[in-house]
Formats: structure tokens, sequence, C-alpha cells
């Protein structure tokens, strides 16, 4: 399953204005920075999955956090063997490993990060990239042709997984050994995956630009859609919500 | 060479595309896979070297199981070649395409160049070629070349000639029988063009919803128009033909043998009927 795949439903996130729904990311994920607590980290990372098991993405959000683990849990290490603060815990002869500072940081980043991803990678799950573009022209007066780079960045991402898949395919079918354990003959083999990819990639935004030129991309105003993407109560609240949110981490 | 024994196949979360699917190709054949669109022959095929692995059931490439082979063993013995020729370009000039896959499999440095020269003059490409900006049917020549420029003993081609020019398709066509003949190379190839079908395969399998809705020898498969008509393709003409003319044209396939057929019936006096 593609981690970044829109998802439909019924749901109150699904239902928010989409400029809503990107504002009160950008808040979640304030309210995890400014935090220095690992515990409302964890409470912000719990809070998130509780949300999710409501609007029914319970699923999609568990095995989102399982991925990002992953990705703390590499820098949980890195931040580990770095920062040299506070008393040295674990010393192999005069060589100290790590300190208690170098744990402390290194779990309230892990947490951080996985507690800012999770958020943002929800808004693909709940966000047709159309109803983004077409919501941060209506009320926000972005200009479309801005709004509409952005939100083709993202719509391109599943595509490339996709693509990259076959490219994969390809080449392994040609024997170029992707199981190999040694990483320097890995690091070689970018070059035959990355390259096609590069190569489709080009033609394929050749090809949209000239699709769009010939519908007459340039004449598009902010008038030109017809859905209105209107504010609901419903968006004040949640909005709202974040913003407590902030404050109450800034406070603890 | 290739069998497939009570074969499986479903993708996460779909139903199962290939419920239960058995046959096997000897070597040295030359076997065509037609069907329907998303019949399952794509599937079929990338199970056939271990890019897909059943479900359950096993494909055996030589007797060896694809499931515990890995697939760059796999690769050497089995060429693919994909309907996008794009996937698989990687290097900057046609001469180093071709080195590639023979480097990646490792063979020896003089060897690679011998080899390149040879597969450049067989398949009339120029060496130095920028790979990317050829024509459709130039980059499938090339993929095709350095496919083939590793001497797989078998070679699985899902629809190598769609988008070619008749020329193209014609010259690819007639490098890999020659190959399938003086070299024993065991083709399975995918295809919707069943003029194609019958000029070059031997044995025909249709393919419909992932089951095996025939086997046979070309000629017999050509002559059953209701097997054709359920795997959605259209019916070589010269076989459809000979067909409502009865008996005396059941041993007519090409153009030639029609033309001699129905001289031969006009000389008899009369249309042939
Ligand atoms: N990666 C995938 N994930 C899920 N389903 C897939 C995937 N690839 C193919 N399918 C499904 O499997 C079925 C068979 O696909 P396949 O590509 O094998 O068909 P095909 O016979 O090659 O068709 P075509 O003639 O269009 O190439 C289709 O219904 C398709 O939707
Ligand atoms: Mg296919």
């Amino acid at each position: 399953m593609n981690l970044l795949q829109y998802q439909p439903g019924e749901s109150f996130l699904h239902k928010l204005n989409p400029v809503t729904k990107l504002l009160a990311v950008f808040l979640y994920c304030v309210a995890c920075i400014i935090s220095d607590s690992i515990f409302v980290e964890l409470g912000l990372i719990f809070l998130m999955l509780i949300i999710c098991f409501f609007a029914g993405l319970g699923k999609r959000a568990l095995s989102l956090t399982k991925n990002l683990l992953i990705l703390g849990g590499m820098m949980f290490i890195l931040q580990l063997l770095f920062v040299r603060t506070g008393t040295p815990l674990l010393k192999i002869g005069s060589l100290c490993i790590f300190t208690t500072g170098g744990v402390f940081s290194a779990l309230l980043l892990s947490c951080r990060i996985i507690a800012t991803m999770l958020p943002m990678m929800l808004l693909f799950a709940i966000t047709q990239m159309t109803d983004l573009c077409g919501a941060m022209v209506k009320r926000l007066h972005i200009p479309y042709r801005y709004a509409f780079i952005v939100t083709t960045a993202f719509r391109f991402v599943p595509l490339f997984t996709s693509e990259f898949h076959d490219i994969e395919d390809a080449q392994k079918a040609r024997g170029v050994e992707y199981d190999t354990k040694n990483i320097f003959k890995k690091i070689g083999l970018v070059v035959p995956l990355v390259v096609p990819l590069l190569m489709s990639s080009l033609k394929k935004v050749d090809a949209g630009a000239m699709s769009a030129e010939v519908r007459g991309f340039n004449l598009r105003t902010v008038r030109s859609g017809y859905r209105d993407y209107p504010f609901a109560a419903g968006d004040g609240v949640c909005i709202a919500l974040t913003v407590v949110l902030i404050i109450i981490s800034a406070l603890l | 060479m290739l069998a497939f024994e009570h074969v499986h196949f479903e993708y996460p979360e779909t139903p199962p595309i290939i419920p239960d699917l058995s046959f096997t190709i000897g070597d040295g054949d030359f076997v065509a896979l037609i069907g329907s669109n998303g019949a399952g022959k794509s599937t079929v095929s990338r199970l056939a070297n271990g890019l897909l692995l059943p479900t359950s059931g096993k494909v055996l490439l030589d007797g060896a199981d694809t499931r515990t082979t890995r697939t760059s063993a796999i690769a050497r013995k089995v060429g693919f070649l994909f309907q996008n020729p794009d996937r698989q370009i990687c290097q900057n000039t046609v001469r180093e395409e071709l080195a590639f896959g023979l480097k990646v499999q490792g063979v020896p440095e003089e060897e690679v160049k011998a080899r390149t020269e040879e597969a450049l003059r067989d398949f009339s490409l120029d060496g130095d070629w920028f790979p990317f900006t050829r024509s459709r049917g130039e980059r499938q020549r090339i993929a095709l070349a350095s496919v083939l420029i590793c001497r797989p003993k078998m070679v699985i081609l899902d629809e190598p000639t769609t988008g070619l020019d008749y020329k193209e398709c014609i010259a690819i066509m007639d490098y890999i029988t020659r190959l399938n003949r003086e070299t024993g190379l065991t083709v399975l190839m995918v295809s919707h063009d069943m003029e194609l079908v019958q000029q070059y395969a031997k044995r025909v399998l249709v393919l419909t919803n992932g089951q095996l809705q025939g086997d046979g020898p070309v000629t017999e498969i050509m002559k059953d128009l209701s097997i054709l008509e359920k795997a959605h393709v259209r019916p070589a003409q010269i076989p459809a033909l000979a067909l409502r003319f009865g008996d005396r044209f059941k041993d007519v396939y090409t153009v030639d043998e029609m033309a001699a057929a129905l001289k031969a019936a006009a000389k008899k006096g009369g249309a042939p009927a």
C-alpha cells in the first residue's frame, strides 16, 4: 500500500476545509517542535493516533507510525553518538560511548520527528490534491500556477514510486543484484535505477506542461474554479483546538 | 525449461489474478501467450522469471524453484524484454548500455568488448548513439540487443513489437527466430497481433482471467475462432478466410498458400466452397 495515497472517506477529518487541514497540520507540528518534554511528544503522537482511529484511519496511522519508527530509530542512534552532555553512561576503556544527555536528547528528537511527521503524512490520506489546490486558490488567493506547482509535486510522488518499482524490476530482470549485502556494491547500483527514473520524469513533465498549455492553463483565474470551499464552524473549532495544543505544549 | 505447477497468484489486496495455472515449455520452443487486456499475461511472464513469486504452487526453471533461486541467477538464464524499453536503458551510449548487462554478470573485459561490437553489427546499431533520444523502435532494438547479448537460454518478450513499424517489427522477430532455430533459444512471447503469432510462434497459450483456455500448435489455435474470440484478439485473416472455404483449404495459413490454393481451385473451375 502506498503510504502517501489519498484514502477516500466521509469522516469529520475528511470534511474539513483543505486549507484548515493544512493550517492545523502546521500548528500541530509547531506544538511538537516547541515542546521540550518527551511526555508531551508521546502524548501528541498518541493523540494523533486516537484522532485517526475515530476518523477510520487507524490502520493507516499505525502502519505509518511503524515506518516512522525506523526513521526515529536511526535519528536516535545518531544523536546518541554525537551529543556529549551530562555524565557518561557507557564507557569502553577511556572512550565514552554515550552520555545521559545523549540519551535524553536522542529520545526527545526521535519522538519529535515521529510526532511531526505523522500529521504531515496523514494530510495526504485525507486530502485530495485537486481540493487542496482549489481551496488555496479560492480561500488564500494564491495564484493558480503556484498552487498547482505545489500540489503537482505531491501528486507525482505515488506516480514515481510505481515507476520506480517497475524500473527496479526491469533492472533485476537483467541481472542487477539488488539483494546484495555489500553496501558499496549497492551504491553503485543506484545509476541503473535513477537514470531511467530521471529520464521518464523529464518526459512526463514535458508532456504534462504541454498538455496544460493546450488546455489553456495560462487563462485560469480565481473565478475559473466551480467549487467554492467555504469555511464551516468545524474549521474554527479545529484551529482553536490546535492553538490550545500549542499553548499546552509550550507551558508543560 | 519452464514449468508452472498449480500456480496460484494474487497481488496484495486483490482477488486472485491467477487461480490455478499449470503448463510446461520445453527447450527450444517458441510459445506465444495471448489473451485480453488484464487477462494476466504480464503477471504470468513476471512469475516466469521470478520477479513475482507464486502465492502457492511452483514455478520451475530447469528444475529450480524460482522461490529459492536469486533473481540475479535467474537473470543469467532468462532474458526479459519489457514493453517499455525506457525502464532499462540507463547508460550514456549504446555501447555502454550493451556492455552493462555483461559487466553486471561478471563477464571478462575482453569478451565484453568483442560481444558488444558483434551485437552492434547484428542489430545495426551505432555504438556512439545517445540512447534516450532515439526513436521508439531504435530504443526497443537497443533494449533487445542488451538482453540477447547476455546469451540467455530463454527470453520472455512482453509485447515486444507494440508501437513498432512493420520493418522494425520484422527485423526484431526475424532475429529472434534465427536464434530460436540456430541456438535453441526458448521464446515466450506475449502478443496481441495474431498475424505475428501465426507467422513466428510454434505453440500458442490462450489465457483468459488467469486461466488457460487453449494450448496447442499455432495451426490449431489459429483456426479455433471461438477461443480467439474469448481472448479478445482479432484472428489472423488468411486462416480465418481459409476456414470459410472448407476442407480443401485446411492447410492454408499464409498469403502464398492461399494464392496457390485459390489458383488450384480456379483451375478446377467454380468458386471454392
Ligand atoms: N501491481 C499490481 N497490483 C495490483 N493489481 C495488479 C497489479 N498489476 C496488475 N494487476 C492486476 O492484475 C490483472 C492482470 O494484469 P496483467 O498486467 O497481468 O494483465 P495483462 O494480460 O498483461 O494485460 P495487458 O494486455 O493490458 O498488458 C489486472 O486485472 C490488473 O489490474
Ligand atoms: Mg501486460
